[in-house]
């Protein structure tokens, strides 16, 4: 069924400030619909996830608005609804776990199920000990768990009582590359097996690549952008989204020419000149271009008909190595913009580049973002 | 010797243990909402709490024999109703015991509650656990070290408490004569060997009470 989103949420600098009608410090206007899927909630830190997600599960009240989940309305502004955290039947994973310190592993999972029998209760532990294969911990306390350990019991805990939406924030910020590899696959698993919607916040885009049916992205107290991860990666709406999802060469620019039979525009950023698809600009527009680090493509013999190519003469001014991959900074020598580009390790073996070398860069104009 | 030994022994322990029970119930609930709740007024709440412990003694004491008197506004409803005037009673002692450790008890529990991560609250709350629910078994648990220390420097208080039991309960023998009362009547009269073995026997209790904390906190993890 999923759930339909729409509401505001103001901080005020004073609480005075309200009643005398001064302007929110920081508002929050969360709205999006999503399905029985896994939803990334991505964004920079302050700019309304956790609001968002603390709204929806009743652990803050809007100021207005609607949230709607499996048909059940959890909070209505106009019908006067706002359905206590306890009757939203959702499951909650916190950035720290907040296991319960003074009790075991058992205790923290069965926690949520009241009412059930002991009979009943052992049962559903067993069966979420399997799930998330941590039997045998069952008599341990927090204290005596590793990071992915704790992560596994709180998940555990939180999908016990049969949750209808599972909701976490940054649940695996403290965690390992590879801890953190396995519980993603793990949280998609489990959200193919119960079908219920899941919200996962988090500020790190490959885990929002990864892991993401849908990805919403907030900046600014607002989504910009709602899509699938190659949408939002690949096609960003706007120049806030283009940035959050890494894309490090963004220009702004005029249409200094609109070809219509090849289909091209001509951009102009300063005193660079570009070649892009027509989306329906306009002459004399101001827009904005991009496009991401891997797309940029080092060329290692001579091409002919650079301009129609988008192929610029450029330095390397620097060499960061990111592990798998290297990120390259060349600065195009005709007018000093400087663009960064990022090689796969294997490839950057061929070309032998080194800081101060010349070379050239090619931007595809298939590849570049208009928005 | 023994008699004038065991009654105010016995009669200490009495007002101590009672003032402390009452103390710990009535204190885990104001500190709970002191430190959990928002409400108006809420930092009148507080000072007024707090008070007996910067007040005098004495001050307090005299406060409490013009609330609990025969005119008094408390204890003139108690007259009418029981006959039972409460002043120059063991039980006047317990009252005064409890005014002068209550701020002891708060001030300690709350700052402890208010130290357990919120975020132990919101789980249990999303696990459909209530407020009491929570409070009775996630966050007065898990502040329990406060909780004790609070327990423990009431009971001390009470035992040691001089200045409010006099002048509330007076220093009859017999009936209101304290230890810490009593020690000063010894001392008073120059009986220094039974001042010596009174004051010998409050260290013995102080230590005790505080040897036995420290070896229940031990064995605590959190």
């Amino acid at each position: 069924m999923g759930m339909r989103v729409d509401f505001r949420k103001r901080y005020y600098r004073k609480k005075s400030d309200r009643k005398k009608n001064i302007e929110a410090a920081f508002t929050l206007d969360a709205k999006f619909e999503v399905g029985d899927e896994l939803v990334v909630l991505f964004g920079r830190s302050g700019s309304g996830k956790t609001t968002a997600l603390q709204c929806i599960s009743g652990l803050l009240e809007p100021n207005g608005g609607k949230i709607v989940v499996n048909g059940k309305v959890y909070f209505d502004c106009h019908k006067r609804i706002d359905l206590p955290v306890q009757e939203r039947s959702l499951g909650y994973v916190f950035q720290n776990y907040a296991l319960f310190p003074h009790m075991d592993v058992k205790k923290n999972i069965a926690y949520g199920l009241k009412g059930w029998s002991s009979e009943e209760k052992e049962k559903r532990v067993n069966k979420m000990l399997q799930l998330l294969h941590i039997e045998g911990l069952e008599n341990n306390y927090p204290s005596q768990l590793s990071g992915g350990q704790k992560q596994r019991v709180a998940l555990a805990r939180a999908l016990a009582p049969k949750p209808d939406v599972l909701l976490l924030d940054e649940p695996f910020s403290a965690l390992d590359m590879v801890v953190r590899m396995k519980l993603r696959e793990k949280i998609k698993q489990i959200q193919r097996e119960l079908g219920i919607p899941v919200l996962f916040i988090t500020h790190n885009h490959v885990e929002a690549f990864t892991i993401a049916d849908k990805v919403v992205i907030f900046h600014d107290g607002r989504v910009q952008q709602l899509g699938t991860p190659e949408e939002v990666f690949y096609h960003p709406k706007n120049y806030h989204v283009a940035e959050l999802v890494g894309m490090t060469n963004i220009f702004d620019a005029v249409v200094r020419a609109v070809d219509v039979p090849s289909g091209t525009v001509l951009l102009k950023s300063e005193e660079m000149l570009i070649r892009v698809k027509d989306s329906g600009l306009k002459e004399g527009e101001t827009t904005s271009w991009g496009i991401r680090p891997e797309n940029l493509r080092i060329l290692q013999e001579e091409e002919t008909g650079t301009q129609e190519k988008n192929i610029f003469n450029a330095t390397v001014k620097s060499i960061v190595n990111k592990g798998s991959s290297k990120l390259i900074a060349l600065e195009i020598k005709e007018h000093k913009k400087l663009l960064i580009a990022e090689v796969a390790n294997q490839f950057f073996e061929n070309i032998q580049l080194d800081t101060g070398n010349a070379c050239k860069v090619a931007i595809d104009r298939s590849r570049v973002v208009v928005f | 010797m023994i008699e004038q030994i065991w009654f105010p022994l016995v009669i200490t322990l009495k007002i101590a243990v009672l003032s402390t029970l009452v103390v710990a119930v009535v204190g885990v609930v104001i500190s709970y909402v002191l430190a959990r709740r928002d409400f108006k007024g809420k930092w009148l709440a507080d000072i007024l709490v707090t008070l007996p412990l910067v007040l005098p003694p004495t001050v307090t004491g005299y406060l409490l024999v013009v609330l609990l008197g025969r005119n008094g506004a408390l204890g003139n409803i108690i007259y009418n109703l029981t006959g039972w005037s409460i002043l120059f009673t063991w039980e006047a002692a317990v009252i005064a015991a409890f005014i002068v450790s209550l701020p002891l008890m708060v001030k300690t529990t709350a700052a402890a509650i208010e130290a357990v991560d919120r975020e132990f609250e919101y789980a249990a709350f999303t696990l459909g656990r209530k407020e009491l629910e929570t409070a009775l078994f996630i966050t007065l648990p898990l502040a329990r070290k406060g909780i004790l220390a609070g327990i423990v420097l009431s009971f001390a208080r009470a035992v040691g408490e001089f200045g409010a039991t006099l002048m509330v309960a007076g220093n009859i023998p017999g009936r209101t004569n304290t230890m810490s009362l009593s020690i000063y009547s010894a001392f008073q009269g120059g009986n220094n060997e039974l001042a010596n073995m009174l004051v010998i026997i409050l260290v013995v209790i102080s230590l005790l009470s505080m040897a036995i904390t420290a070896k229940l906190v031990n064995t605590w993890k959190v």
